[in-house]
Formats: C-alpha cells, structure tokens, sequence
C-alpha cells in the first residue's frame, strides 16, 4: 500500500497576543496509507482539533506540508479540497434545523455541482441506506435521536464520496452504545468505499479499533 | 444557482415575522415613491390634458403688461425695463400683429372687473366678478362645447359656462333666454385708474349660450364690453377707452409651425407680453419636475431608513447564522456563494416590500381614483375619466428599485459573512 497522506513537519503558531505564543502543532510527522482507519489520540490541548482543522481544509496557516495523493493539498482549491478531497464529521453534528436529513445530506451539493440528478438520488439512495435513514429523510434535526443526528452529519460528509472522512470525537456527545453503533457505521464506510478515515478522539476503546494509532503530546507525535 | 436561491429563500422564509416586519420598511418607501412617480405624473398629464383642451398650441395671449392670470408664466422682460415696456393695446398694436406673417386673425378681449353678477330672479350673487368679452363664436375651440341656438353674441347677449347653470340649480336648457343682471361695485380698485368717474350702473344681458368651459365664465361680445367700459370708466367713447387703456388682452390664432417665431416676434420687437400654450406646459413641466424632485427626496430618505432596517435584520441573521455559515464552509460553500446567498436574501426582502407597497399603491389608487376624478371635476378639470393611470412599465422599475434597494443594504452583511472565519464560526455560540 502507498502512502496516501503525508504530514511532514507540521507545525502551527497561534499568537493570541503580542507577549503570547502557543505552539500548537510543533513539528507533526507521520504518513497513512490509503484506505487506512486511523486514530488520533491526545489529551487536551495537544493539538488534535488543530490538526483536524489544518487536515479538513479550515485552517491553512500552518507550515511545513501536507501531501495527499501526492500533492501538496496548498496547491488545491480551498473549497474543492473542503468538497471533494475531505469530508469531515463534528462531535456536535452540526446539522442545519431548518433543513431536512435529506436536505441536510445534500447541502454540500447546493455550491458545486458534482454528479447529475440521477447519480445524485442513487448516492442519496445507497447513503441513506447505509446509515438507515431512509425513513427519517423527511425529519427535522430535532425530531432525531443523538446517534440519528451523527448518523446524518456522516451521510453528508460521505455524500460526495470523499477521498478522505475526519471524524473529530464522533462519539463524544452520545451514549457508549450508540458510539458503538457509529463507530461501527465509520468502519463500515471505510471498508465499502475504501476511503482513508482519521478518527480524532481522546477514548482508547474507540482508538484501539483502528489500524493505527497516532499520539499527540504537546503539538507533536510520539 | 438555483440551489442557493432556493437555500436563500429557505433561510429567508425561516423568520417570516422578521422578514415581514424588515420589508415593511421598503414598502412604506415603495408606496411613498409610487404615489410620488404616478401621482406627479397623473396630476400634470390631468392638467396639460386640461388645459390643452381648452387652448390651442397655436393660440398666442398678448398683453400689454404682465399682469395676466398666469403670472410669472409669460416670457417677461426683466424688472428693470417692465416700466418702458408696458404698452397700450390699441388698434395700432393690433394692426401691427395681424401684419405679422403667419397670423391667421387677432382677436380683442376686454375683461370688466369688480361687478356683481346675479341671474334673473335669484338674490345671491355669483362668487366671480368679472366678464370677457370677445367676439369668438359659442363653437370656438377655446369653449370645450356649446349648448344654444346660435352661437354668435349679439349685443345684449350673454353667454354662461355650466359651472354658471350648476351654481344657479338650473339646467342648460331652463337658463337659456332668463337674465344676467351686472351691478357696478365700489368696493375694488380696478376701475380708479382705469376710470374717469366712479359710477353705480346696472346692465342686463339675455342668456343665449351655454359654454362648457371647465370654469367659471360670462362672455359678452366686444362691443358690449367696451361700452360698459366706457360707461363705467366715464370715457367719452370706445375708441377714447382703447387709446387710453387699451384691451385686456389680443388673442392671436398662428398658422401651424409659425408660432414660435411669431411668438418671438411680439415678445422682442414689439415689446408685448406673450403666453402660449407652450410657455404654460414649460412652466407645468419645470412646476412638477421640482414638486417631483423633492417628494422623491423624501421618498429617498424613507428608502434609506428602510435600507437599515435590511442591514440591521442582515446583520442580526449574520450573527443567528454564524454557525451555519461555518457549516457550509466546512462543506466547501466559497466565500463568494456565503456573499451570494446573503444578497439574495436581501434582495428578496427588497423585492417583497417592493410587491406588497405596489400592491397596496395599486388598490389604494383603484379605490381613490373616483373620488380624486369627482374632486377635480368639480375644480374645473372636465375631461377627466381617470386620475390614476397605474403604469406597468414604471411598476416594473419601482420593483427592479426595490431589490436594489436591498442588494445595497445587504453588501454590507453579505460580506461581513462570506469572510467569517470557518472554526471561529464553528465555535460561536
């Protein structure tokens, strides 16, 4: 296997003020190959949520590189990498409430069109299937339970068929029983559609059903 | 694109209270600037119709002086030469005009002011008090219509307008061959610097016409008039009344495409005083165009509050949304799409101020258009059928205004939110 994502000396400075520097990522190196499932360990305020948001496409005032496929991720578009390179899931869901799960799964597609309306509903189709939600397509986010709602966020992270899924604490705001169930929903889609997954969390149950473990501390990977 | 309007409209209709409320703000303005538009425009096209109705464009007013009815509205000499200039329309001057090439015929109206005018039999006298004479024929185009055996004013004949039958609560038909009794006054000024002795005279005149000239009117014919003139003013006869006062005014009838250049002419090398039908539209125009301009101000201001009525509900959703915003960008949404989806909300709140104020101008004017039609009849305006004339064109404007309106207000917002931060806004709580 090759290796898919390459983080070479990664590093990021925050300056909150002038007296004040924190280094939040201080020389990050490790390499995933591709449709690897790996987790990303590390107490708080070891740089996780940094890394993820320099990975996910939300951040890029870092130094150092990042290749991805062989490219340095600097040298894609900003909104494309965000669309079609990442998909990235938030242990608050983030789901719209006006919108319906359907709505919501589909919201990345409203900015760029990707696929034509018959591979979209036959995306939307196997996606919800595969996180059962068929059934729930009609429902608002606040007529769904807290493991439907990750259930959600994961469709539309996946609805674009992404090359890479972040999960930054998928399970942290639900039950141990329904973060089983997600956990095993995020292997699922890693075996099917081959995507190269990086689960963010600080719970070692969680961390010891991936492939590999990367440990954060103080902004490096030990 | 579609997509987004679609997502925009849905974040707009979210807060439908809100959005109801924000557009009110445009709708007051959009109101405000309809009534002003097709009001201003209703109202000079119900005068121009008017008063072109009743005069020909190629009708000329001359005076000796420019103390006429439309004061101001004539093409006066300055201040300073008004003393040299004033002349006497005698003869000669008439002469002089009817030599003018393109002159079709020169008409003489001489006005008796400060007399009462009662009908036959009826005490209370009229609210007007003065007469033209002329000898113009009852079919006349400056009568918009004649009702009456002949049209010519014999001497001893009068002719009325229907505002003259209306006030008298009689008809045209029973007022035709009563009495009109003119009583001399003292109590104005008229006749002290146009008389020679101020005297009580009374005169009958047999109605034998009825005019429909939108106004009030009692005509006699020139030779009458003079006489009372001459009567009243103690002169000795017409012809000492015309070299000493002259008439009140000469009605010049041009050929078609001379008037102008007659009109120059009686203006610059006789010295004479001049109103023609081209002279009162100009003033109409520059009258209405300047009533436009500052009503529109005031509907400007009112646009502009309503425009930070749009930026402050923007503003207040920016900050409602700040965590969707970072969603969307999370999802690959470009700051430029944020942009987009924030002008169009706005634009729809412009845009549905701007229907609901056309609307209601639109069944406002339905519903008032009768009463103003009624109101300005009764103030002379005869031809009139409909006083508002709901333009679509204009309505198409006033909507294209209105959602600019609201993409203006909105630039402000919709960038604020395209350039939010994704994880600050991710955090926001």
């Amino acid at each position: 296997m090759s290796e898919y994502i390459q983080v070479q000396n990664l590093k990021r400075v925050y300056k909150p003020s002038k007296e004040v520097i924190v280094n939040a990522l201080n020389g990050l190196n490790f390499s995933i190959e591709k449709g690897d499932l790996i987790s990303v360990i590390g107490s708080s305020g070891s740089g996780k949520s940094t890394f993820l948001n320099i990975l996910g496409g939300l951040d890029w005032n870092y130094t150092g590189d990042i290749i991805v496929d062989g490219k340095d991720i600097k040298q894609y578009n900003q909104n494309f990498y965000r669309r079609f390179i990442v998909g990235t899931i938030f242990q608050q869901f983030y789901l719209i409430p006006s919108l319906t799960v359907e709505e919501n799964i589909l919201l990345p597609t409203k900015f760029v069109k990707s696929m034509n309306k018959y591979e979209l509903n036959k995306r939307l189709e196997y996606i919800l299937k595969e996180t059962e939600l068929t059934d729930r397509r009609k429902h608002y986010p606040n007529q769904l339970s807290g493991g439907q709602a990750q259930r959600v966020a994961i469709a539309r992270a996946m609805i674009d068929s992404p090359k890479i899924l972040l999960a930054d604490e998928p399970t942290g705001n639900l039950d141990s029983k329904t973060g089983e169930s997600i956990i095993n929903l995020i292997k699922t889609l890693n075996k099917q559609e081959g995507i190269t997954t990086i689960i963010v969390t600080h719970d070692m149950k969680i961390a010891k059903q991936t492939n590999k473990i990367i440990t954060l501390v103080d902004g490096k990977n030990v | 694109m579609v997509k987004m309007f679609k997502y925009a409209l849905k974040l707009v209709f979210r807060r439908k209270l809100r959005t109801f409320l924000t557009s009110l703000g445009i709708m007051i303005a959009v109101m405000l600037m309809t009534f002003i538009l097709f009001g201003m425009t209703d109202l000079k096209n119900a005068v121009v119709s008017e008063f072109s109705s009743r005069f020909s464009p190629q009708d000329l007013y001359v005076s000796g002086n420019d103390i006429l009815m439309f004061g101001g509205m004539n093409t006066a000499p300055s201040k300073d030469d008004k003393e040299e200039k004033s002349i006497i329309l005698n003869d000669v001057e008439k002469k002089k005009i009817e030599e003018i090439d393109g002159v079709e015929y020169v008409e003489p109206i001489s006005t008796i002011s400060n007399v009462e005018i009662y009908l036959e039999g009826d005490n209370t006298p009229y609210p007007l008090n003065f007469i033209g004479g002329s000898n113009l024929p009852g079919t006349h185009h400056m009568y918009k219509g004649f009702y009456g055996n002949d049209d010519t004013l014999d001497n001893g004949e009068i002719f009325v307008s229907d505002f003259v039958v209306s006030f008298f609560e009689t008809t045209k038909e029973d007022i035709i061959g009563k009495k009109i009794l003119v009583k001399s006054s003292n109590s104005g000024n008229f006749l002290s610097t146009a008389s020679k002795s101020m005297l009580n005279k009374d005169y009958q005149f047999t109605i034998s016409g009825v005019t429909e000239s939108g106004g009030d009117a009692f005509f006699i014919n020139n030779n009458d008039a003079l006489n009372m003139l001459v009567d009243l003013g103690g002169f000795s006869s017409q012809q000492d009344y015309i070299n000493t006062v002259g008439y009140s005014q000469l009605l010049v009838y041009t050929q078609e495409g001379k008037t102008s250049k007659i009109e120059k002419y009686i203006t610059d090398d006789l010295g004479l005083y001049v109103i023609s039908t081209e002279t009162v539209l100009g003033f109409l125009d520059t009258l209405t165009a300047g009533l436009t301009i500052a009503l529109v101000i005031f509907g400007g201001i009112s646009a502009l509050v309503a425009s930070i009525g749009i930026i402050n509900t923007m503003i207040m959703s920016i900050y409602e949304q700040t965590k969707e915003i970072g969603i969307i960008k999370a999802m690959g949404a470009s700051n430029f799409q944020i942009l987009i989806i924030f002008l169009i909300q706005s634009a729809i709140i412009g845009l549905i101020g701007g229907i609901l104020g056309l609307s209601i101008t639109f069944l406002s004017m339905k519903l008032a258009d009768p009463f103003i039609v009624e109101a300005l009849t009764e103030q002379g305006f005869g031809t009139l059928k409909t006083f508002f004339n709901f333009q679509p064109l204009n309505a198409i404007y006033i909507t294209i205004g209105s959602i600019l309106i609201g993409i203006i207000a909105g630039l402000y917002p919709a960038r604020k939110a395209s350039t939010i931060d994704p994880i600050q806004a991710l955090r926001y709580e």
